[in-house]
Formats: structure tokens, sequence, C-alpha cells
């Protein structure tokens, strides 16, 4: 076995590296504006449809949800 | 009060964006009394079952709630109370990281206790715990602790750490070996043993999770069908 130090470039890339570098405050001030910009986005903030979590009501989902995803919403239908 | 779930997951470097807030409380009278004054303060109405009161809460549900204020319009909130394979809150809180935000202390749920919790049925929290684990191996430095060491070396899902892990602390390893057979591989040089027992540890988790919430579930489908049986 190698005692050589892995970098985490190596292992998961440059972007998630300096992501675990960033302090948690820093995280937090990054987190955010990507919050910002998702919600000026026009972003939704109903949570993905998760067959596999406990709280999952089907009867739920498939009343809020058109297309399968709760962002999307049929709002006008054609005539054919 | 703790943070846990994604927005955890975000301060500990795990995620850089999480859509909901997941609260742990205690689950007693006064406190669920400031809760609800709180709640009512982000104009946040409960949304799906059950009702927030400390018996749901004790049993392991989750209560959800919408945020209508103006602040955070739509914001999710997830509170819970007792978490599978974690300690009591008295001692999750006695354990807890605080973090200073801008002047205003945050209290999550420790490191070890968050990646406890995220061992569920789900797809998506196997990939989180990885990454909790590998921020924490990659932000350490030369400076951890017995108490860090044995942490990653109970808990690291990346094949290529733990074997790092183990082979630069194998004092330690040789004394988590008996309690993972992940780190017993990675003693002995094997990491196709040590990848076959990262899977059998998430599928073995994976399935406590799903026995765990069976009841709930039912207990769930049971309030969902008395609201929709009285609506009709």
């Amino acid at each position: 076995m190698s005692m050589d130090p892995i970098r985490a470039e190596d292992l998961v890339g440059e972007e998630w590296a300096e992501w675990y570098r960033l302090t948690p405050q820093e995280r937090f001030a990054e987190s955010s504006k990507l919050w910002e910009t998702y919600l000026a986005m026009g972003g939704s903030l109903e949570p993905e449809p998760d067959t596999q979590s406990p709280f999952f009501d089907e009867e739920e989902w498939r009343e809020n949800a058109g297309h399968g995803r709760p962002g999307v919403r049929v709002l006008r239908r054609g005539g054919v | 009060m703790l943070v846990m779930g994604g927005q955890a997951c975000v301060f500990y470097g795990a995620a850089e964006f999480s859509r909901d807030l997941d609260l742990l409380v205690l689950a007693d009278s006064e406190n669920l009394e400031r809760l609800q004054a709180s709640l009512e303060d982000l104009s946040a109405k409960p949304i799906a079952v059950p009702p927030m009161d400390a018996s749901h809460l004790k049993n392991g549900h989750a209560v959800h709630f919408r945020c209508g204020t103006e602040g955070a319009p739509g914001l999710r909130i997830d509170i819970m109370s007792s978490l599978r394979g974690t300690d009591d809150f008295a001692t999750l809180w006695d354990r807890r990281t605080t973090i200073d935000v801008n002047g205003e202390p945050v209290d999550l749920l420790a490191l070890e206790d968050l990646v406890k919790a995220k061992k569920t049925q789900r797809d998506k929290d196997w990939p989180m715990i990885r990454r909790l684990m590998e921020g924490d191996y990659f932000s350490s430095g030369e400076e951890a602790s017995e108490q860090r060491v044995e942490l990653w070396l109970r808990e690291l899902r990346t094949e290529e750490l733990l074997i790092a892990a183990v082979a630069r602390y194998p004092g330690i390893a040789e004394r988590v070996a008996p309690t993972r057979s992940a780190v017993s591989a990675a003693l002995a040089g094997d990491s196709s043993a040590v990848s076959r027992a990262l899977n059998e540890e998430q599928e073995t988790e994976r399935a406590k999770d799903r026995v765990y919430w069976d009841p709930l579930k039912k207990e769930l489908e049971k309030l969902r069908r008395g609201i929709r049986d009285s609506s009709r």
C-alpha cells in the first residue's frame, strides 16, 4: 500500500477540492449566493419526488405534479 | 434546535446547496411551544401529515412546514426529534458543532451523528456520507486527533482514503478492525475486499432503515387516509 498522501484534487476534482478547502462560513456565504441565483432564475423549492423517502406520498405527488416533476406544471393544454 | 440534513451538509462541505431546512428538536412541551411561535413568525404552515405534537415526534416521525414569510417564501422546513441509529437529543446536543455565522451561533448536528442519520434507505444519502467524510479527511490535515482518526476509520466510504488512513494509522486501525470488515480488509491490503465490505455495510444499513420505517409509514398512510376520507 502506498503511503503517499492522496490529494483531494486527484480524487474528487478541482471543484470539490476547492469546496472542501473552504471554511463552513465561506461555504454558507457561497451557498447563499447560489440560493439567490436559483430563486432569481425561478427555481422551485418543492422537493424532488423521492420514491425512496419514507415520507413520499404517491397520491399527493400525482395530485400536485404534472409531467412527473413538482416544479413542472401544466398551465394550458392545447385542444388536441 | 440542531440543523441537520442538506443545510448541515453545506456547512460540513458535502453539498453546495439545499432547498429545504431540516431541524432536530427536543420534543418537550415548553420547547415545542417556542418552536411553534418561531414557525408562526415565519408564517409557516403545516403540510402533509402528521400534525406537530410531541407524541409523533418522539415516535420518530417528521413534521413538515412551508414558510410564507417574505424572506423565505416557500421554504420547506422539516422537523424531527428522533433519528434512527443515533443517541437521544440530550447527547446529540452535548456533541453539537456550533458555527458563528455573521455573529449568530448556528448549532449543527455533529458530523459523526449526521453521518449516522444519513445511513438511510435512499440512494442519494450514500454519496453524501462519502463526501462528508472526504471533506473532513481533507480539511483536517496533519493535525488529526486520535478521536478524529477513529471516526475516519469507522465511517470513511471512499476506498482509496480508507486504505490510506489504515496505512497511516495502523495502530488505531487494528483497534477498529474488529468492528469494521472494511478496515480489516484494508489492513490485509485487499482492496476488492474493502469495496465489497463497503457495499455490504450500505445494504445492511438500508435494510435496517426500511425495517425502522415500515410501521411509521403505515401510521402515515392511516393518517393520510383519514384526511382524504373526511374531505370527500
